[in-house]
């Protein structure tokens, strides 16, 4: 707390501050802009005086290039990535953007940043992958109407693909909930048109439009919730709602609110009952940005959850903060458990991963339930936050990992996705012997998913495992430390969390396995031979995600330290 | 619960932190030829120039030999009674064992000792000489084109494994790497897959070895209980041993017998040899490789491995019965196999039974040095002393020169077989274009069609006859002085043990019977006339074939300046250094005079029989029968001419028809192989069969059940589950209200 910068808007700092979400901006602005450069002339009203001003008009050749948008919002995208990683070079310094009456709108620090890592990454490589996804026909005066169309629409695709990134870094910065539900609401936005943008299609359309307004009731869910939040404290300041909870949190009023809330937050992360809409949202999407709605999507989600449920309702902060813990608990085994069992018998590929998607969103939820269930009292577990910190930095690391093979998945699956197939399972057959590089990157993708040693799959799952068994154990210590027998009733409720999840690991590896098999050792259906379309953007995507998943795998204690710093600086009153 | 991992090199100074390159230079060449050959599979340079792997193999098997030969130097020049040892620790933790944590630490080392130095030799010697044999052999036969690199590459793991297996620290290595030489056996006999035979012969050896695992596997779980570790330098330790000894010597005694029933199957003893004779479907250089020179001998090395715990002093004569039955079950094996060799007329398959035999001998002595061990007061008494010592290296001696006379008779026979072939292929199919040359069932391993080849193929007539006489123990020549040592002790031991009369029986009977089935084998191919049109065209060889027949000729001849180092003294023992007794040309004389002039009338008496039975009774029988002349005109190589003379002499003087016997039951009974395998393959199908059908049967119900309906059950919810999406956004706006209003009413309840 005490070395915490403050900065007003456009004040010192301010640039170097936001610095990627300012380039984000002027991306935008560039996408916007350059396309659109042209002869265009104005004339002043009244005269006949024609002004040129470089909009409209005929096109420039060389800035109307179809492919000029999506460079663009790889490299804004990119340049805010690798600007984000700059900044943990040394060391991230806490810094809040104030509004003149000096309430705290922003905050940066190692928490958000690592965030908006993962934000930046995931859609930096889907927007890359999606180069090969929308047609490009290049340009000249031979091209039909409904292809010039498309040459347009490019712009309005990374034009979307930036505002959800802008979005979500709010969403992560945001140290108010008005503000945060702001920036959830753009990146939501995006994302509903996103998953309709291919509206030729059926199935696309319908999708967008389920998603649309599925999400809508959700979020007015949600909404309802913060106006409760803000009836019962007079304010959306997450530290002042941190205040008043402490004091008065046991009311109904709060505790309905953050029910609503936990409902609108349900959503983005998809759990039960609330994923509804996912798998459609999935399957109708393409996949890069089905694989954007599995991974960054849902880490806005985690981290609207996190900033409700653990800085205002934080059990440290209230006696009776604990009861919606229970209620998370029991939300993250039906979660779990749901996802898995409809991922075992779906038979498309992308409802499969969208379930499975759904099981991950259980195993977060679990791991944060474990957090909240950190027994607070000193004098009990040693240094508090201690074990806390160790379960928020691995689903950190979970989120980041995440990105590496759910994303990887979604983009093998946007390959066959351009040959026509990719919803069925039976479309992936034959891959090996089509394009083995694909099935082997599919292959690691799925066994990273199941959680196989070495691959950071198998990390996450037994850093975010052995972080809630900590937390069980912590709680017991007493027992432990006097060495009295232990039953199975005495042990911490949370433990059963960790069981749930094994279990549901093991019925997962069946379904993620059979993707495997199909690949290796079934044939390839009819008409369905030789090499998939050309690309090379897509397939260097895949092969970062490949990397990434070998790399953090076996190194990431490197990564872990990031994680941890991150974890440690979300809740400045843990250690 | 693991506790904190770790890992790091205890390197001792020496060689022998270079000896782990032994095993990991052939391992590596595994993958890179097994990839590089199905890459460059059919490119020139591949198959003409790198000869699809086979000149990759063979620079890899020659670093090994070097490095084990600086590393054997280096052992046998350092002082008497050390011990080389490296050991690489991998993981180091601890186990949760009832409130202690024991520390458990996993890792590889290598252990050198007297023993090691001498197969280490014999295996990366042949190895590298088999693989030069394999180039000449195995890439001119079209039909191995392109598939070369398979067998290089299973060759090396082979290697790999064989070198391991002898440098390994613990039983629990040596377990690891003889079930990879096993597997690679099974491999290399099945080269030939696509033929049912080999396919058959490949599954047969398999399984027959996997029995003896097993056991081998019970002994070792027995001795880790009693241990509590395979590692050689805790079972062998004297304390240790003293202390089992003390409360468990019958369980001991059980331990090793179970481990040597392993060793049975390896070695391929009675009642386990039924794999050997099938094994020869291999291609012959595998032959050579596996089933004679190298991997049978890894039955004999765990054997001997387990001298420490005969001659402990605290197991003084509580392991004698386990000693008989090695020493029975060799002799049993040796007049068998011979037998069976009598009237086999494939020239690997006599061979193959001489093999049998010739490691049955080897056992007999090693019985007969562990019983020696295990009742005498050797670490005290230095007569005692060398009479163990020279009981076991005996044995070790006999392995050393079988293992290098056998190597070189297969190789001449792959040569023969290679010629007769070429020759057979040569005369019937010249005009075509040669794909279809197997076709027809001339078989070209069949002594029938050969006879007289000693004047087209010299060099491999006088490898076979050297191999021969080697094998048959001609005084002066190889395993004579190795084999006079096996009979002899064996009739030591028969004097103080009245059991020990049936296998001192058979060995002497079997060195007759040896004379005269390698006898017979040399006759019937080499002297004569050509049994047919195609033995009269069979050409010399080519280079490759010569090189290692040329080096193992003169190895073989060798063995008395072998015998003359001291080899029985020191290759078992420590106390002995190399060389350190006498000079060469004194121990030769030594040598010389102990094997003719024995002092000790008893030993004087039974080496003259022997050198009678096996000498001039065997082969004499022999050569009355089989040979003759060489055909009109043909000229051979003037050290082979006496034999070939006095063989016409004997033919024409003492020939006799045979044919009552050779028409008799027993004959037949042994052409069936005595029906052994007959009785397997009943036993096999009514109780095996029968029992696995049953399992079967149970694994379909029980588990195979169990199994489904789990995954019925979760299919059919996962159907209800999915059910519940029905594509309607109402319905899903409908489950968001059922969410909320629960975990309205939740809270609402509880707060």
């Amino acid at each position: 707390m005490s070395d915490l910068k403050t900065v007003e808007p456009f004040g010192e700092g301010f640039i170097s501050a936001l610095c990627p979400e300012l380039i984000l901006f002027a991306g935008l602005i560039l996408l916007i802009v350059i396309p659109n450069l042209g002869s265009g002339k104005f004339r002043i009203p009244g005269t006949q005086t024609r002004v040129p001003w470089l909009l409209g008009g005929n096109r420039f050749k060389l800035t109307s290039d179809p492919r000029l948008p999506s460079w663009i919002a790889v490299l804004t995208i990119g340049t805010s990535f690798v600007m984000t990683i700059l900044s943990f070079q040394d060391g991230v310094e806490r810094t809040a953007i104030v509004s003149e009456g000096g309430t705290q709108i922003l905050m940066i620090n190692a928490f958000s940043r690592v965030f908006e890592l993962i934000f930046f990454g995931a859609l930096t490589l889907a927007s890359f992958a999606c180069m090969n996804r929308l047609d490009v026909k290049g340009i000249g005066a031979k091209l039909s109407t409904e292809e010039l169309y498309n040459n347009r629409r490019q712009g309005d695709f990374y034009i979307l693909m930036i505002t959800c990134a802008l979005g979500m870094s709010i969403v992560a910065l945001a140290q108010d909930l008005f503000v945060l539900f702001i920036g959830l609401e753009l990146a939501s936005f995006s994302t509903y048109v996103l998953v309709a943008f291919f509206k030729e299609s059926k199935s696309g359309t319908e999708a967008g439009m389920k998603y649309f307004i599925v999400g809508s009731v959700a979020s007015g869910v949600g909404l309802y919730g913060l106006s409760m939040l803000y009836l019962w404290a007079g304010s959306l300041q997450l530290d002042v709602l941190a205040t008043t909870f402490a004091q008065s949190g046991n009311e109904a009023l709060p505790m309905i609110g953050i029910g609503f809330v936990l409902v609108g937050f349900g959503f983005k992360v998809s759990a039960a009952p609330f994923h509804f809409a996912a798998p459609d949202a999935y399957s109708g999407a393409s996949s890069p940005v089905a694989g954007v709605l599995a991974t960054a999507s849902k880490a806005m989600g985690i981290v609207g959850l996190l900033r409700i449920l653990l800085i205002v309702a934080a059990p440290e902060s209230s006696e009776d903060g604990t009861v919606w813990l229970v209620c998370l608990g029991l939300l993250s085994i039906i979660t779990m458990t749901w996802g898995n069992l409809a991922a075992l018998g779906s038979t498309n590929p992308k409802r499969m991963l969208a379930y499975s998607s759904v099981a991950h969103a259980g195993y977060m939820l679990a791991a944060i339930t474990a957090i909240g269930a950190w027994n607070w009292d000193e004098t009990l577990s040693g240094d508090p936050g201690e074990a806390a910190v160790v379960v928020l930095a691995a689903l950190i690391f979970h989120l980041m990992v995440l990105v590496a093979f759910k994303l990887g998945a979604f983009l093998v699956l946007s390959v066959l996705e351009s040959e026509g197939g990719g919803s069925k399972l039976s479309s992936l057959g034959g891959l090996a012997k089509r394009e083995p590089f694909l099935a082997v990157a599919m292959f690691i993708f799925m066994i990273s998913l199941a959680g196989v040693p070495p691959l950071a799959g198998f990390v996450s799952k037994l850093l975010v495992i052995m972080g809630i068994v900590k937390v069980a154990l912590g709680d017991m210590s007493e027992a432990l430390s006097t060495g009295s027998e232990l039953g199975l009733s005495d042990v911490h409720w949370v433990w059963w969390l960790a069981l749930a999840m094994v279990i549901n690991s093991a019925i997962s590896v069946y379904y993620y396995l059979r993707i495997v098999v199909v690949m290796f050792f079934e044939e390839a259906e009819e008409g369905r031979s030789g090499p998939l379309p050309n690309g090379w953007q897509v397939r260097f995507a895949i092969l970062v995600c490949l990397i990434a998943t070998l790399f953090m795998g076996v190194a990431s204690e490197k990564i872990l330290q990031i994680c941890e710093t991150a974890a440690q600086s979300f809740n400045y009153n843990w250690a | 619960m693991a506790g904190s991992s770790g890992s790091g090199v205890i390197l001792d100074s020496g060689m022998v932190q270079y000896a782990p390159l032994i095993i990991l230079l052939p391992m590596l060449a595994f993958p890179v030829i097994l990839f590089l050959g199905k890459v460059f599979n059919k490119n020139p340079f591949w198959k003409n120039t790198l000869k699809e792997g086979g000149l990759i193999a063979l620079p890899v098997m020659a670093a090994s030999l070097i490095i084990s030969l600086l590393l054997i130097k280096d052992h046998l020049g350092s002082f008497a009674g050390i011990k080389d040892s490296l050991n690489i620790l991998w993981v180091n933790t601890s186990v949760w064992d009832g409130g202690v944590l024991e520390p458990v630490t996993l890792g590889f080392g290598i252990y050198v000792d007297h023993v090691t130095v001498m197969l280490l030799f014999v295996a990366s010697f042949l190895c590298l000489l088999i693989n030069i044999f394999s180039v000449g052999y195995m890439n001119t036969d079209p039909i191995n084109d392109n598939k070369n690199h398979r067998f290089y590459a299973e060759f090396v793991l082979f290697c790999s494994a064989m070198l391991g297996m002898v440098l390994a620290d613990s039983f629990l290595w040596l377990f690891i790497f003889w079930e990879i030489m096993g597997l690679c056996s099974y491999l290399l006999i099945g080269f030939y897959y696509e033929k049912p035979s080999a396919a058959y012969a490949a599954k047969k050896a398999f399984l027959t070895t996997r029995i003896g695992d097993v056991f081998l596997m019970i002994g070792l779980v027995m001795m880790w209980d009693l241990f509590g570790s395979l590692d050689y330098d805790v079972v062998f330790n004297s304390d240790n041993i003293a202390e089992v000894a003390a409360q468990s010597s019958g369980t001991l005694q059980w331990a090793l017998g179970m481990m040597f029933i392993g060793a049975v199957g390896k070695s391929a003893q009675f009642p386990l040899h039924v794999w050997l004779p099938d094994a020869m479907e291999g291609p012959t250089p595998v032959s050579a490789l596996i089933h004679a020179a190298t991997m049978v001998n890894a039955g004999l090395y765990l054997v001997a491995r387990m001298f420490p715990f005969f001659g402990d002093a605290s197991m003084s004569g509580e392991l004698v019965d386990l000693a008989f039955i090695i020493a029975l079950i060799g002799g049993i094996t040796a007049v068998m196999a011979a037998a069976i060799a009598f009237v086999q007329n494939d020239l690997k398959k006599v061979l193959a039974y001489s093999t049998m035999s010739q490691l049955a001998y080897i056992f007999t002595g090693l019985g007969c040095a562990m019983y020696l061990a295990n009742t005498l007061d050797w670490q005290n008494d230095d007569g005692a002393h060398y009479i163990v010592i020279v009981a076991f290296g005996a044995a070790l001696f006999h392995l050393f020169n079988h293992a290098m006379a056998k190597g070189m008779l297969f190789m001449a026979s792959g040569s023969v077989i290679h010629e007769v072939h070429h020759a057979h292929h040569h005369l019937h199919h010249h005009d075509d274009n040669g794909d279809d040359h197997h076709e027809d069932d001339f078989d070209a391993q069949s002594m029938d069609n050969m006879g007289g080849l000693a004047s087209k193929m010299p060099l491999t007539a006088t490898a076979m006859l050297v191999g021969s006489a080697s094998i048959m123990g001609l005084p002066f020549i190889g395993g004579f002085w190795s084999k006079e040592g096996i009979i002899a002790n064996a009739w030591r031991v028969a004097q103080d043990d009245p059991r020990f009369l049936i296998p001192a029986m058979c060995v002497l009977i079997g060195a007759g019977m040896t004379g005269f089935y390698m006898s017979r084998m040399w006759l019937k191919t080499f002297a004569g006339k050509p049994s047919n049109e195609v033995a009269a065209h069979v050409g010399p060889t080519n280079t490759w074939i010569k090189i290692p027949l040329f080096t193992l000729i003169f190895v073989t001849l060798s063995a008395i300046i072998f015998a003359g180092m001291g080899f029985t003294h020191w290759a078992p023992d420590s106390e002995y250094s190399f060389m350190s007794e006498r000079g060469l040309a004194e121990g030769i004389v030594y040598e010389m005079k102990h094997a003719f002039a024995n002092s000790d009338s008893f030993f004087f008496v039974i080496t003259y029989v022997a050198i009678a039975i096996g000498a001039i009774l065997g082969p004499g029988l022999a050569m009355s029968l089989y040979g003759g002349n060489l055909a009109e005109g043909e000229q051979t190589k003037p050290w082979m001419k006496p034999v070939i003379r006095l063989n016409a002499w004997v033919y024409a003087r003492f020939n006799f028809n045979n044919s009552s016997i050779a028409e008799s039951s027993l004959t037949r009974a042994l052409e069936q192989r005595l029906y052994i395998d007959y009785y397997y393959d009943m036993a096999m199908l009514k109780i095996v069969a029968a029992f696995s059908k049953k399992s079967a049967e149970a694994d379909t119900l029980v588990i195979d059940g169990t199994i489904k309906s789990i995954e019925r059950g979760s299919q059919s919810l996962s159907t209800l589950v999915r059910s519940l999406t029905t594509g309607s956004a109402r319905d899903y706006i409908l489950m968001i209200s059922v969410g909320t209003l629960a975990i309205f009413f939740f809270l609402w309840g509880v707060a």
